[in-house]
């Protein structure tokens, strides 16, 4: 009996040896990822985090066509009118692109930025840090305050970022891009460049810029009614600043969309699936009443115009109209086929061609991030309140002709024409302010943030009022906090409520709270439905 | 073939005892020769399997087909001893014999036994034990419970039968089955139990709701196509026995993917002596159990308005999918539709506004099924075998839906030697399922139309489709003949035109090595791989509004999936009865996982030429993804259990893991378990009476550690398969790495008490048991703001506390041979998310369709939270209205998933010949959220939104009854408020209920009659006409025949997969009814 014992216990201990024995290491070497490895280079890392941020930002989704779109009215809803009417921006609808914002594009621009910085490579981090500011401020521009100084650092344990308020993250932007323009300015010899990585400019440096100099002047503009002093200053340091700001269309921050079926200009693909957006009547009428030419580029022809079946619409055709924002639904589908689409370039294999972006199909069609047009009528702003040298009547003209340029519209005679119109020819003073601000609200078509934040500024147009069909009587001056951050980082977002104020689409960020500081303002009924 | 099973240890212990005395023999003079025959008291049957021994002597044989054993004891054993016959389902009998040398005969007749207390059970890697040992919960089913009637997948046989054991069939034919045993443990990881084949851990992964990578883990509307799991490879007529392990007690020693209880099968092995066929046929038909209630009083259309131009929105109100428009069947009522002469031009003759009640019923075909499997087993004594061949076809009840499953499986068992014997096992499947409906909310559900039809739509129209464009009617020329351009495409055509096909071969094979090393105790070497390789081919015709790029002529996806788990495992094993009041029995092993996975896709939304589906005819270029995974797991493991004086059995096991997925310093972990049982009958002298006939306690506490997800400790950088301009493209994985993670611990403690009473005619099996699974390994959602949206942590803790009980039941057992057997399962588990990680208070398992509702882990509740938008509602609970419509308050929890409690309960009457069983399937409580009453409701379609338009589409309208927030006062005056009196038209009461999902979550209570048979066995006499079989048993089936249940329109049971985002259904077809017939030829 006892030598069997032995024996079992015997070929017992060498099977717990033998197994146990294995190698550890090779246990370590099965675990490495095979499929991802742990570092990448910065040009493909910048890529991708550029055209996400694109994307959401001048793309299909709520920060832009299903969202400030509607909002600020340059189109309205024909189907399902819920986002248009605020019934579907709510907190659950627009937390996805807060969450997506920061992890998928601004820890990719952070960690092009860490090791640009650790090599001393300004011509990698500045575009990265570029990019980072443009995306930091679309985020605290619809927000208002939010996680910045804290933020971005998962990797070094701060999982619960507190939320700064957004004085200090302008200041912060400002001091941002302007180091990064002067780096970039003066990189050291053989200084790595992005490249063909760079969809914007190739890598080019100058390009960058005047690109974060027209970023920050268009920053600095934005707290012209709470702290015109800073405003004043930091657009006179972006004109002075190395590079100073874009000097034609060439310049422009224009993303290249290939059209491969892949990667194609995000209006173009949204619409090839959806047939949900119509021109605003308020976007429509402010166009039509000059005889906008860029009318036809903007928007189609209505569907029972062209089809001859319904018509006609209007006395000459081709006929554009545009339709009211949040009907109910059955009203709103009333209006299907007698309003206008947004413009052929967003459609199809429609050829298009600008002077400055080539022959393009709607598929190929560029995303303007930010443009000359923009820059004149900041220029022309600061030249009326004289904040900075020259004619804001030149520079109002010149934003108008670079609009239409940057459109494709060729048609000098039509361009002189609407200029000429006397509710366009620029008036100078307070009625200056207003035509230069209505003409900036035209040319942001897009980009709806953008759109939507100066006319939050300067209330103009001021028929953008809620729609019938509206939750509340007031046009949204923020979107609300993620759901998500109001569960994992509660304590921080209650903080920033209890600065800010409630957490609802009627409280006013720090830019957006000394409205009658502003010359173009009309007052409390701003934005409210009688 | 009835259910002899084969004990693989008695068969070699008998064979080696056979052939290792046969010399002595023939040397010894006065050599015993024992032999008998074993037979059913009732009926005479021989029974084949049995195992009759000699304990003390440590010698014995296993009968034969026809019951027949023979040993032969050496001649220096002489005297009085005991001979004992035992086999599963009946009472041990034994019987006092005299070995005088020479040959002697000792017949035995078993009764069956209600109770399983004194059966063989497969328990733990040591094999077979008694169950009278056991110190934990377990419980067997044998073919004949299992197989009573047939289901897709194996699992769904089980329903109803195991109490602890919740089983969710998918509606959607050879969809994911959904198994939890005594509740979820994991917050976020699989919840699934541990499958074993003859020894071999197998793979139930699943790819339900699948839709490549845009599924996500937490999306609980899963869109896509239910791949099911793969547990559907296995032939249930190759099952011998089907054992639940219940939690971490009984199964710590399976390791680390054990914690979520075992399910331990063995499949059919034959048996030496005349060959033997076997035949099991069965033929059923199947229509969904469940419809929704449709109106039929209100055609597409809004606000009473429609008529047809283009299916977009040129005409009145034609481009809207719902049903608010004009009433329907009003006499001299006629409308232009999509079928009326000149439908698309000016010229549209109106036809008459009519009601087609049965279109959806129209929609489905009756399903068809053939399931047969043909055996033959035989061999002589030193080397047997069965091969076995199985066919299923199921045609299924959605349109072009069909499956075919081949399988093929042999094993063999060879004596070597008096020391060596070899068994082998292989099956070999082929499963294939060809365009399975797609799930979820998208337009690849046939069924999500049926929400947003316009009620007035002949689907019969629609059902000719062939050689009609879009232009037939004013569509576009590129889609299909339908009756909306805007949002559909036609199901039918969705059906036949857009194949999907999935193919899976797979193998799962063992070979085991087993070698006496002395009298009752052998090594084995077992090496054993589940392997297989799923391809699918999702085509995507042009038209499609899902997923198809409207500018191109089609898409496809392509996917590969190959997964293989070895496991080589040396153990040593010993019985033994050390002295008379001390059997001791223990294993000592050593065990190599090696797990493999290898996933690859390729799809793309456009396509150059029509149908072709080939990367070479992509138009855009075809996205490519592959991902490999492997995990090296090794274990060494030992148990010991002592069993003193017949009744009071201790056991000890232990195990350690070295996993490869777990940091260098902590990669290895211990976790021991303990139990210990007591026959208190034969322990306390005089208790063991008529009443009581056996009483046994039991306890058992265990701890089973598990490692962490692959590659979850460093952090990555993802690459993009598609580049951008020619330019590659990377991003950080926002899933933030966390080098120092330690294995989860779960802790189960449990007791249980098993009584036999009257003589077997009564029975319990009762069982407590707490468990907690603590340091969880989890992916925990962190402020996105940090850069990434969540963390591998260790943290969270979750609770489950439940009783089980199963009661059988002998009420009538006459001499005559009538029998009714009542068996009556209840399990009751209260589920409690102890805690999440600092910090966060709940963690979203899935969301709802828009946003609007969540099913979560909230910390201090059970699992599964239910949260969304209830109506808004002053301190009096009264609804708060504006404008006459409700308001939504504020997110908050509106229910449970869980439970309260399940059960089942069977009946199965005897007399003579005929056979009748029952099977009751019962859940009670447990919320459910129905999206297809809330989107129905939404659309107009559903019959409950006939409220409030009785009359016409805008009369009487509805007051809802509710305070009027209008007529309120601004504090600091008295509030003063008063009711509601704005009526609202159907239309706009159901369309603000939009993110208002309260008054859609229902109780889930259901009661299910599961399984019907009616089975008549033929004549021993005639029975010998068909191939010389023993029994020929004939049957009438059915499964899911009735449902009782609380919630209107849908089925309460069902999955998408068998992920834990629960409780969520929208538009997933009821499990299907099934009537059919069974013919089984045993040998």
């Amino acid at each position: 009996m006892r030598h069997r014992t032995f024996r079992l216990g015997g070929i017992g201990a060498l099977l717990v040896l033998g197994v146990s024995a294995c190698d550890t290491n090779q246990l370590t070497t099965i675990n490495q990822d095979p499929n991802n490895p742990t570092s990448a280079p910065p040009g493909p890392v910048f890529t991708n985090a550029a055209r996400l941020a694109v994307t959401r930002w001048l793309g299909g989704g709520a920060m832009d066509l299903r969202g400030p779109e509607f909002t600020v009215q340059h189109l309205a809803e024909v189907q399902y009118p819920d986002e248009d009417a605020y019934r579907r921006l709510g907190p659950a609808d627009t937390d996805g692109d807060f969450i997506n914002a920061y992890s998928q594009e601004l820890k990719n621009f952070q960690a092009v930025i860490d090791v640009g910085k650790a090599n001393d490579q300004p011509l990698l981090w500045g575009p990265a840090a570029v990019m980072r500011s443009l995306v930091f401020s679309y985020i605290t521009d619809v927000w208002g305050d939010i996680p910045y100084s804290e933020a971005l650092q998962g990797d070094k344990g701060v999982l619960s970022p507190k939320y700064d308020a957004q004085k200090d993250i302008y200041a912060d932007l400002f001091t941002v891009l302007g180091d990064a323009t002067n780096a970039m300015a003066a990189p050291p010899a053989g200084a790595q460049k992005l490249g063909a990585a760079d969809p914007f400019y190739g890598g080019a440096a100058l390009g960058w810029q005047r690109f974060a100099n027209s970023l920050r002047a268009r920053l600095a503009m934005r707290l012209a009614n709470v702290d015109p002093a800073t405003a004043q200053a930091q657009i006179q340091a972006a004109l002075a600043a190395p590079g100073s700001v874009f000097q034609s269309n060439a310049d422009n921050a224009r993303f290249p969309w290939p059209g491969d079926g892949i990667y194609d200009n995000p209006w173009m693909a949204n619409f090839r699936t959806r047939d949900d957006h119509r021109i605003s009547n308020t976007l429509m009428n402010a166009m039509v009443r000059g005889n906008d030419p860029r009318v036809p580029v903007y928007s189609q022809p209505t569907e029972w115009d062209t089809t001859a079946s319904g018509g006609p619409l209007c006395a000459t055709p081709p006929c554009y109209l545009g339709m009211p924002n949040a009907l109910t639904q059955s009203g709103a589908s009333a209006y299907f086929n007698v309003s206008s689409r947004p413009g052929a370039v967003f459609y199809g294999a429609t050829v298009y061609g600008c002077p400055t972006c080539g022959a393009r199909t709607g598929a190929t069609f560029p995303s303007f991030v930010m443009t000359y047009a923009e820059v004149s009528f900041i220029l022309a702003e600061a030249a009326e309140r004289g904040w900075a040298a020259g004619s804001a009547a030149a520079l109002y003209q010149q934003g108008i002709q670079a609009s239409m340029d940057q459109w494709g519209v060729t048609d000098a005679t039509a361009i002189n024409a609407y200029l000429a119109d006397t509710a366009i020819a620029y008036k100078g003073g307070t009625p200056g302010l207003r035509q230069i601000a209505l003409q900036k609200w035209i040319a942001f078509y897009t980009n709806g943030v953008q759109a939507w934040a100066e006319w939050r500024r300067t209330c103009i147009p001021e028929t953008v009022i809620p729609g019938p069909d509206a939750i509340q009587n007031t046009v949204p001056r923020r979107y609300r906090y993620s759901i998500r951050e109001l569960s994992v980082n509660a304590d921080n977002v209650a903080a920033a409520i209890a600065r800010q104020g409630p957490d609802s689409f009627p409280t006013r960020i720090y830019w957006d709270t000394n409205p009658t500081a502003a010359p173009t303002y009309p007052g409390a009924t701003c934005g409210t439905r009688p | 073939m009835t259910t002899d099973r084969s004990v693989v240890r008695s068969v070699l212990n008998s064979g080696l005892v056979l052939l290792g005395l046969l010399p002595a023999v023939a040397s010894a003079q006065e050599a015993t020769t024992v032999t008998g025959k074993v037979t059913a008291a009732v009926g005479g049957a021989p029974l084949a399997g049995a195992t009759v021994r000699i304990p003390t002597l440590r010698v014995g044989a296993t009968a034969d087909a026809d019951g027949m054993y023979r040993f032969t004891v050496p001649a220096s054993v002489t005297g009085e001893v005991t001979l004992t016959a035992r086999r599963i389902g009946y009472v041990t009998r034994s019987a006092q014999v005299n070995l005088t040398g020479g040959s002697m005969r000792q017949d035995f007749a078993l009764d069956a036994t209600a109770v399983e207390l004194t059966a063989i059970i497969i328990t733990g890697l040591g094999g077979e034990r008694e169950k009278s040992t056991l110190g934990t919960a377990a419980q067997q089913l044998n073919a004949a419970e299992l197989n009573a009637t047939r289901a897709q997948n194996v699992a769904q046989q089980a329903q109803g039968k195991v109490p602890g054991v919740q089983i969710t069939g998918s509606g959607t034919q050879g969809g994911s089955v959904n198994v939890v045993i005594r509740g979820q443990n994991s917050i976020t990881q699989n919840n699934q139990p541990l499958f074993i084949v003859d020894g071999v851990p197998v793979s139930d992964a699943d790819r339900g709701g699948d839709r490549g990578g845009q599924n996500t883990a937490v999306n609980i509307n899963s869109t896509g196509f239910d791949y099911g799991n793969v547990l559907s490879d296995l032939n249930p007529d190759d099952v011998e026995t089907w054992t639940v392990l219940k939690g971490p007690n009984a199964a710590a020693l399976y390791g680390s993917r054990a914690a979520n209880g075992v399910i331990v099968i063995t499949t059919r092995k034959g048996s030496g002596g005349r060959m033997r066929t076997e035949l099991n046929t069965t033929l059923t038909w199947e229509r969904p159990s469940i419809l929704p209630d449709w109106q039929n009083q209100y055609g597409q259309g809004a606000g009473g308005a429609f008529s047809w131009r283009n299916g977009s929105g040129a005409g009145v109100n034609d481009g809207a999918d719902q049903s608010w428009g004009p009433k329907l069947d009003v006499p001299g009522r006629t409308i232009c539709q999509f079928t009326s002469p000149g439908a698309g031009t000016p010229g549209c003759t109106p036809t008459p506004w009519i009601s087609h009640p049965d279109n959806m019923e129209a929609f489905f075909r009756t399903g068809f099924t053939v399931t047969s499997t043909v055996a033959v087993s035989g061999g002589t004594d030193r080397a047997f075998g069965r091969v076995s061949l199985g066919g299923d076809n199921v045609n299924g009840i959605f349109p072009s839906n069909d499956f075919r499953r081949r399988t093929a499986a042999l094993t063999g068992t060879f004596h070597a030697s008096d020391r060596l014997t070899a068994e082998g096992s292989v099956q070999y499947t082929y499963n294939t399922g060809h365009n399975r409906p797609g799930t979820g909310y998208w337009g690849r559900n046939p069924l999500e139309n049926y929400i947003w039809l316009g009620r007035q739509v002949d689907i019969h129209a629609l059902a000719d489709y062939q050689g009609k464009s879009g232009a037939t009617n004013g569509g576009p020329a590129t889609r299909e003949f339908n009756w909306n351009y805007n949002y559909h495409n036609n199901p039918f055509w969705l059906q036949d035109q857009n194949p999907v096909v999935d193919r899976r071969d797979r193998v799962i094979g063992s070979l085991a090595a087993h070698y006496k090393i002395a009298e009752g105790v052998n090594a084995t070497l077992l090496t054993g791989s589940d392997f297989y390789r799923l391809g699918i081919e999702e085509d995507y015709a042009r038209g499609g509004l899902a997923f198809v790029n409207a500018a191109y002529a089609g898409g496809f996806r392509f996917v590969n999936d190959y997964r293989s788990d070895n496991n080589t495992a040396l153990s040593l094993a010993g019985d033994r009865r050390l002295t008379d009041w001390l059997q001791v029995h223990a294993v000592a092993g050593g065990n190599a996982r090696r797990e493999y996975y290898n996933t690859n896709s390729q799809q793309t939304t456009g396509i150059v030429v029509p149908g072709i589906y080939n990367p070479a005819n992509a138009a855009i270029a075809a996205t490519i993804s592959q991902r490999l995974e492997r995990r090296w797991v090794n274990s060494v493991y030992g148990s010991a259990a002592f069993t003193l004086f017949d009744w009071w059995t201790v056991e000890g096991t232990a195990r350690n893991d070295w996993s490869s997925t777990l940091p260098q310093n902590a990669r290895s972990y211990f976790y021991p378990s303990f139990n210990t049982s007591l026959l208190l009958t034969d322990a306390v002298p005089g208790l063991r009476s008529r009443v009581f006939s056996a009483i046994k306690l039991r306890g058992a506490i265990a701890r089973v550690g598990n490692d962490a997800p692959v590659y979850s400790l460093a952090p990555v950088y993802i690459g993009n398969a598609n580049k951008f301009s020619g330019q590659p493209q990377f991003a950080l994985d926002p899933a933030l790495a966390n080098a120092n993670l330690k294995p989860e611990i779960t802790r189960s403690d449990e007791v249980g008490a098993e009584l036999s009473l009257f003589e077997n005619r009564v029975t319990l099996d009762a069982s407590w048991y707490n468990k907690s699974t603590h340091d969880q390994i989890f992916n925990v959602q962190v402020s996105p703001a940090s850069g990434f949206t969540s963390k591998w942590i260790n943290a969270g803790e979750i609770n489950n506390r439940g009783i089980e009980a199963l009661l059988t039941l002998t009420p009538v057992q006459l001499p005559e041979g009538i029998r009714w057997t009542s068996t009556l399962n209840f399990a009751r588990n209260r589920s409690k998310v102890v805690d999440l990680a600092p910090g966060v208070s709940t963690i979203v398992l899935g969301n709802g369709l828009f946003g609007d509702v969540t099913i979560e882990a909230r910390k201090g509740e059970p699992y599964g939270t239910i949260r969304g938008n209830p109506f808004a509602r002053d301190s009096a609970g009264n609804i708060l209205t504006d404008g006459g419509l409700p308001i939504a308050g504020p997110f908050s929890v509106l229910g449970n998933i869980q439970a309260n409690w399940t059960g089942g309960w069977q009946n199965e009457l005897t007399y003579r010949n005929f056979s009748v069983s029952v099977l009751l399937d019962v859940r009670r409580g447990g919320k459910i959220v129905s999206l297809t009453n809330y989107l129905g409701d939404y659309a107009g379609t559903m019959g409950s939104s006939l409220r409030g338009r009785e009359t016409d589409w805008n009369a009487p309208g509805i007051v809802v009854k509710g305070i009027d927030v209008n007529t309120c006062q601004a504090p600091p005056a008295p509030p003063n408020c008063q009711p509601n009196t704005t009526s609202v038209t159907a239309e706009n009461y159901f369309q603000s209920l939009f993110h208002l999902i309260e008054p859609y979550i229902y109780d889930g209570s259901y009661v299910k009659l599961r399984e019907l048979r009616v089975a008549y066995d033929l004549p021993a006499k005639w029975a010998s006409w068909f191939m010389g079989a023993r029994a020929v048993s004939i049957a009438v089936t059915g499964r899911n025949l009735v449902t009782w249940k609380k919630i209107p329109n849908v089925d309460p049971e069902f999955a998408y997969s068998s992920r834990n985002d629960q409780g969520m259904e929208y538009m997933i077809p009821s499990n299907p009814r099934s009537v059919g017939f069974n013919l089984r030829i045993v040998p």
